[in-house]
């Protein structure tokens, strides 16, 4: 009797999740590319089938600027944070000893705030009076220029909004991971960068390769920061979408912009974890 | 001038952790082709002497000496040792093979070297057919295989084990112990053996260190400190043994609580006294004759041996433990317990 029963039940949990994934991700995503092959002419939806929207964001040579900007963007914001975020990871796993907790909770203060806020606040910050540059004038210094509604200024946005993702991830990575097995390192002979690169690195490999994409995909595709502090050169490729939805009315283009970005996160996402043996980080699946 | 000609020297080390004091003042010396077994309770400083020895932790005071060379400061990689832990923690993300290799691989050695020592570890280890298999792929006992080779393949100057047979079965841990033994013979080096199990001790080794506390409360030939322990802690903690509390007058021993009197061997200094009688060292006499009252009130069929679960008339419980023999007591016999008087400890009183 419990056979039947046991596989129903089994069934009815995997049709949860995948009710879910069809009602928020699927059917949303499939409007976006069907709209995308549509065309909008004076603020009105044409429904005639066309592949011109990805003929204008293959050629314009704008909107390859703004991809290839938001490309390299995400990649050093990730590249930095990862870099970054493992260090400080690190030291809360090692060293945080009983106030670890209260280590991780604080990466956690941010989010209390909205990413308006956290963007506005930091506009205050960097900018032509704001915090630093108001300081060095009145010590008669001269304001840092390059951290003034430029590229650096949306990089430092970028790190400062992701980095208590990057160390979050990286952190709960690096608590599941058995410290001991680095003593067992040490003691089979490794020096303190082999214990890290051969034992440490890859054990951890799959939990970076989250925090990476974590910071990766929403630069990638993010349109507030750079619309407030990236100034006349900033503009980066989410941005740009956001306008075509805006003041500009293009939906259908700002559609296949959607698409062009989910299809580079999705790619960024295969790459990885092609590239990514799950066995060779420690990962066992089901056995055991 | 300290003298540092033991091969390996443990010479007044002490580690605190703050207020606690995991080991205190222990100097140990361990020759050459010794098998030492480190024994204690839990909590007792037996890991934390092992991971000073290994160089993963470092002493508050005190120094290390291998083969006269001070290596306290040393860190592990530089102390050419292996070890075994107790949850094997063996790579998880490296096959058997790139286990074994990764010490080897660590000390720069050839490829031709490695394969050598790959080879020779697959067959005293009898690895065969395992070797490209990942550590979640093999059973326990082949798992700790695989850690003992780890911490041989680079012909270490010493092995530190750490109970290492603790996740194993019993029938499985008495194969092992054997076959531990016996590559230690063979490889002539100082296997350091750290285990809360008495029986593993006294079973392996041709020393144990008692330890209790973080402070060495005996050091000795195994027979030795089985036989004639030289504190209360060792008497009750190596070899099963029953306690007595009784009153000595100089000459005679008297256990008021069973109203039997013994005259040891030697003379012991007057006042209270705890005896101790290791278990199998009671006779059991005919009911009747001189000895404890007791009545049998279960068996216990150990191998070879049994357990007479006996009662004495105060309802107190003392286990003996008998040749297994055609002829012996029933549940519910009376008989009368004994001990001989040269084989029973006894220690002034603790206050
Ligand atoms: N890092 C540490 N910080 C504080 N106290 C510690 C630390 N490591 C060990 N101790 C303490 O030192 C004492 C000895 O610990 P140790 O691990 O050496 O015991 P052990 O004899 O190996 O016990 P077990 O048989 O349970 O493994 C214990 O009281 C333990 O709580
Ligand atoms: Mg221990």
């Amino acid at each position: 009797m419990s056979e039947p029963n046991a596989a129903a039940r089994k069934r009815v949990f995997l049709y949860i999740p995948t009710t879910f994934l069809v009602l928020f991700f699927v059917l949303p995503l499939v409007a976006l590319v069907v709209l995308s092959f549509w065309q909008t002419a004076n603020y009105k939806i044409v429904r005639d089938w066309t592949t011109l929207n990805y003929v204008t964001l293959a050629t314009e040579s704008a909107y390859i600027i703004f991809f290839l900007r938001s490309l390299l963007m995400a990649i050093l914001v990730s590249v930095f944070l990862v870099v970054v975020a493992w260090p400080i990871a690190f030291f809360i796993v090692r060293f945080g000893g009983r106030y670890k907790l209260i280590f991780s909770l604080l990466l956690a203060v941010p989010f209390l705030s909205g990413e308006v806020l956290r963007l506005i606040a930091l506009q205050g910050m960097l900018g032509p009076t704001g915090l630093i540059n108001g300081a060095l004038m009145r010590l008669g210094a001269a304001p840092l220029r390059f951290i003034m509604y430029s590229n650096s200024a949306t990089f430092i946005a970028f790190v400062y909004l992701y980095l208590p993702m990057t160390v979050t991830t990286i952190y709960l990575s690096l608590l599941n991971f058995d410290l001991r097995l680095a003593s067992a390192a040490s003691a089979c002979g490794a020096g303190r960068l082999r214990v890290f690169s051969e034992v440490i690195w890859p054990l951890n490999l799959s939990g970076t390769m989250i925090g990476f994409l974590l910071s990766f995909i929403p630069t990638l595709s993010a349109s507030l920061a750079p619309r407030f502090l990236g100034g006349p050169n900033g503009t980066l490729y989410g941005m740009s979408m956001a306008q075509q939805f805006g003041e500009s009315g293009t939906w259908a283009l700002g559609a296949a912009m959607g698409v062009v970005l989910v299809l580079f996160s999705i790619a960024a996402l295969v790459i990885l974890s092609l590239g990514v043996n799950l066995r060779r980080t420690g990962f066992t699946g089901m056995e055991r | 001038m300290t003298d540092t000609s033991a091969y390996i020297k443990i010479d007044n080390v002490s580690r605190h952790y703050g207020p606690v004091k995991a080991l205190h003042n222990l100097s140990i010396d361990i020759a050459k082709h010794e098998f030492i077994a480190i024994l204690g309770p839990s909590g007792s400083g037996k890991s934390t002497l092992l991971r000073l020895i290994a160089g993963l932790d470092r002493p508050s005071e005190g120094r290390i000496f291998f083969k006269g060379q001070d290596v306290t400061a040393l860190p592990p990689h530089k102390r050419g040792i292996g070890m075994v832990f107790q949850e094997f923690l063996l790579f998880p993300h490296r096959t058997v093979r790139e286990n074994l290799a990764f010490p080897l691989r660590m000390t720069q050695e050839t490829p031709a070297k490695i394969k050598d020592r790959l080879d020779w570890a697959e067959g005293i280890l009898s690895l065969n057919g395992l070797m490209d298999r990942y550590p979640n792929q093999l059973s326990g006992g082949q798992q700790q295989r695989v850690a003992l080779g780890r911490g041989l393949v680079t012909n270490p100057t010493l092995l530190l084990l750490d109970e290492p047979l603790a996740n194993l079965d019993r029938e499985l841990r008495q194969e092992m112990e054997v076959e531990i033994r016996r590559y230690q013979k063979q490889l002539g080096i100082p296997f350091i053996y750290v285990t809360h199990n008495q029986e593993e001790a006294l079973s392996m080794s041709d020393r144990v260190a008692v330890i209790n506390k973080g402070k060495l409360e005996a050091l000795g030939e195994r027979q030795e400190i089985y036989d004639h322990p030289n504190t209360p802690f060792v008497a009750r903690f190596v070899g099963r043994a029953t306690r007595f509390d009784g009153v000595s007058d100089g000459t005679t021993v008297n256990i008021p609580e069973h109203g039997y009197t013994f005259s040891p061997s030697a003379p012991v200094a007057a006042g209270r006294v705890s005896v101790f009688v290791k278990n199998e060292r009671f006779a059991l006499g005919a009911s009747g004759t001189p000895g404890i009252a007791c009545k049998v009130i279960d068996v216990v069929l150990r191998g070879p041996f049994v357990e007479f679960i006996l009662e004495a008339a105060n309802k107190a419980r003392i286990i003996a433990v008998q040749p297994k023999r055609p002829d012996m007591h029933a549940i519910g016999a009376e008989i009368a317990l004994t001990w001989d008087a040269n084989l029973a400890h006894i220690f002034p009183a603790e206050a």
